[in-house]
């Protein structure tokens, strides 16, 4: 009877174990979908941060225009 | 019956039950003696399998932490036409999803000779997964990493590109191909009937590619490869090419060619536009290239900047006649006017007196004749004339930039040692890597601070008053040198229709931020570097100082 139920709870264990396993490579094929998609949208931010599409949106869209000109002051440190 | 015949049939019956039973007892202790080694190895092939895990490419980065080259996973598309039942449908199917031509794919599908084709490689993995949602028998699908140029067209020569295995094949993707590139790992797994992992048994680590951070700023880089297109546009010129560098760092904040192209589309493009001309490609530099003479007459004390010559229009040089571009009188110039008004009768005179050995050693001083070092392949190393090859007439041409080939970035480097108070710092793209520290770039003091100074103060008088007033930004001091260059016509002499024209400057003049370059291959409508590339150069430094936030001086 002993016998019968080591034997049970080594076999138990070892199903406990290739569950996890099972489980360890799902996790591990999501991890991989999920840097595929966050990898995927870093490129898509980067394309739509592009200095020059800003640009040509301001100007052609928006009807901006570009500085001509740019005065600096300078501006004196006045004792209180 | 008699019981004897019944005996007799059932000892018969035992017999052939005993003879059964032995050969199935022969038939498994065969399989399990004879035959288990290898049909261990079956059953092991058939449950285990070795992965390879590739390595992820490293990212490249702009100064800013702008991505300008990254990976993204793809998935490759591949067929077995001995499995495609129905080729035409499995074709339209590829259409359907993935977009492509299906006479084509059908083509592909069709040919029952080949076991393997590819449909397309990495493919959009949406699109993919659309396909593989269809479960047509003959198609299979693994992912691959795919190197995407978000900024498409910005920075897209210095960039170079990546091919479908991910290997750099030119540009910075190429000379840095090893830092970007992993090591591939590997795991063993035990896995079931499905396909499902059960058990790793062995695994090797791999590692990832390091990220690059550039030295480059995608704004400013965005902005001038604008300002050269224009340019090209406006004087239908062959081509254009810039640089815009810090001159304390070496740091090279924009590099630009144009025509340009999309790195995403590299296969499209001709090898030659593809070129990084502003380190690959020489030109005779023209008048830009005086500064050589002139700082190294002051440096040696030959002539201060108020030394006093008589200049008539035109000398003679051995067999040449060495004329200014406008005619005029003699006249009497110093030696800040030589410079200023680019005179070359008066810069071929200073050179005289310099010698032709002191002029080539100036020439080796300022770093022309060898490659920079620009952390860039290809890097041409321009063309000198050795001393020993001199003809009486090349005193004449090469102080005044004829008869010598230099690089963008070698012209760069040496306005930059002027700018920086005369230290030469070696340009680079290359910021660092990973989270590594900067590596230090190799300086080398060229002139001294006093003479750096003298050759600033000349080159802003060429803006304020001379032939580079173009290049003039409002509110900052601008100091530069303009440069018309005939190109050689191949026959030994000059063409008297091509030129090269080209400004180089630095602003602001007392404490230079930024050296720019411009040069311009063969504009049509002017010639001049004051009248074509200077504009430029202005456009290109407003938009920087700005964007910089550089107060005047």
């Amino acid at each position: 009877m002993i016998v019968a139920a080591l034997l049970a709870g080594i076999v138990a264990l070892n199903v406990a174990v290739l569950r996890l396993n099972m489980r360890v490579d799902q996790l591990d094929n999501q991890r991989d979908e999920l840097v595929t998609k966050r990898e995927n949208i870093q490129s898509q931010l980067s394309a739509t941060a592009a200095a020059g599409r800003i640009e040509e949106l301001a100007t052609k869209a928006l009807h901006l225009g570009v500085p001509a000109s740019t005065t600096y002051l300078e501006l004196k440190h006045r004792r209180p | 019956m008699t019981a004897r015949v019944a005996n007799r049939r059932i000892r018969l019956l035992i017999a052939l039950f005993a003879a059964v039973f032995a050969v199935a007892l022969l038939r498994a202790g065969w399989l399990q003696a004879v035959r288990a080694q290898a049909l261990g190895n079956m059953a092991t092939s058939q449950h285990r399998e070795t992965i390879e895990v590739p390595p992820h490419r490293g990212t490249i980065y702009d100064r800013l932490g702008v991505e300008l080259a990254v990976g993204s996973r793809a998935t490759t598309v591949y067929a077995n036409p001995r499995q495609i039942r129905d080729p035409r449908a499995a074709a339209m199917a590829v259409e359907q999803t993935l977009g492509l031509n299906a006479d084509k794919v059908y083509a592909l599908l069709a040919d029952r000779s080949r076991g393997f084709v590819y449909i397309e490689r990495q493919a959009d993995s949406g699109l993919a997964q659309a396909l593989q949602d269809k479960h047509i028998q003959g198609l299979g699908f693994y992912d691959e990493e795919r190197r995407d140029y978000p900024q498409k067209r910005i920075g897209a020569s210095v960039l170079g590109y990546a091919g479908v295995d991910n290997k750099g094949l030119a540009g910075l993707e190429l000379e840095l191909d090893k830092t970007l590139t992993g090591t591939q790992g590997e795991k063993t797994i035990v896995k079931d009937p499905f396909g499902r992992t059960l058990q790793v048994v062995d695994s090797k680590p791999g590692s990832d590619g390091k990220n690059v951070y550039l030295t480059l700023d995608h704004s400013i880089q965005g902005q001038v490869e604008r300002v050269l297109a224009e340019t090209r546009e406006r004087w239908m010129a062959k081509s254009a090419s810039a640089i815009v560098m810090d001159p304390r760092t070496g740091g090279i904040l924009a590099m630009a060619n144009d025509p340009g192209y999309d790195s995403n589309k590299f296969s499209q493009v001709p090898q030659d536009r593809q070129r990084n001309r502003a380190v690959t490609d020489t030109y005779e530099p023209g008048s830009t290239f005086k500064i050589v003479t002139i700082s190294g007459a002051l440096e040696s004390g030959i002539v201060t900047p108020s030394t006093k010559f008589t200049l008539p229009y035109e000398i003679q040089v051995a067999d040449r006649k060495i004329h200014d571009a406008e005619p005029r009188g003699t006249q009497t110039m110093t030696t800040d006017q030589i410079l200023s008004r680019s005179s070359n009768v008066g810069v071929v005179t200073i050179a005289q007196e310099v010698g032709e050995a002191g002029i080539n050693d100036w020439i080796h001083r300022f770093g022309f004749g060898r490659p920079t070092g620009i952390d860039y392949p290809g890097e041409s190393k321009g063309i000198v004339l050795p001393p020993e090859k001199w003809s009486g007439s090349t005193i004449g041409n090469v102080p005044i930039g004829q008869g010598i080939a230099v690089t963008p970035v070698q012209m760069i480097a040496a306005y930059g040692a002027i700018a920086n108070r005369g230290v030469m710092i070696e340009p680079h793209l290359v910021e660092r890597i990973g989270n590594g520290e900067a590596p230090q770039p190799v300086r080398r003091r060229v002139v001294t601070t006093k003479t750096a100074d003298e050759v600033r103060h000349m080159l802003r008088e060429v803006v304020e008053e001379g032939s580079g007033t173009a290049a003039q930004v409002p509110g900052y001091r601008i100091a530069g040198k303009t440069g018309t260059a005939a190109k050689p016509d191949g026959t030994g002499g000059y063409s008297t229709s091509a030129y090269v024209a080209s400004f180089v400057g630095f602003v602001p003049a007392k404490h230079p931020r930024l050296v720019i370059l411009v040069t311009v291959d063969e504009p049509r409508g002017a010639i001049w570097g004051g009248v074509v590339a200077a504009p430029a150069f202005a456009q290109i430094a407003n938009f920087a100082l700005q964007y910089l936030e550089i107060p005047p001086d």
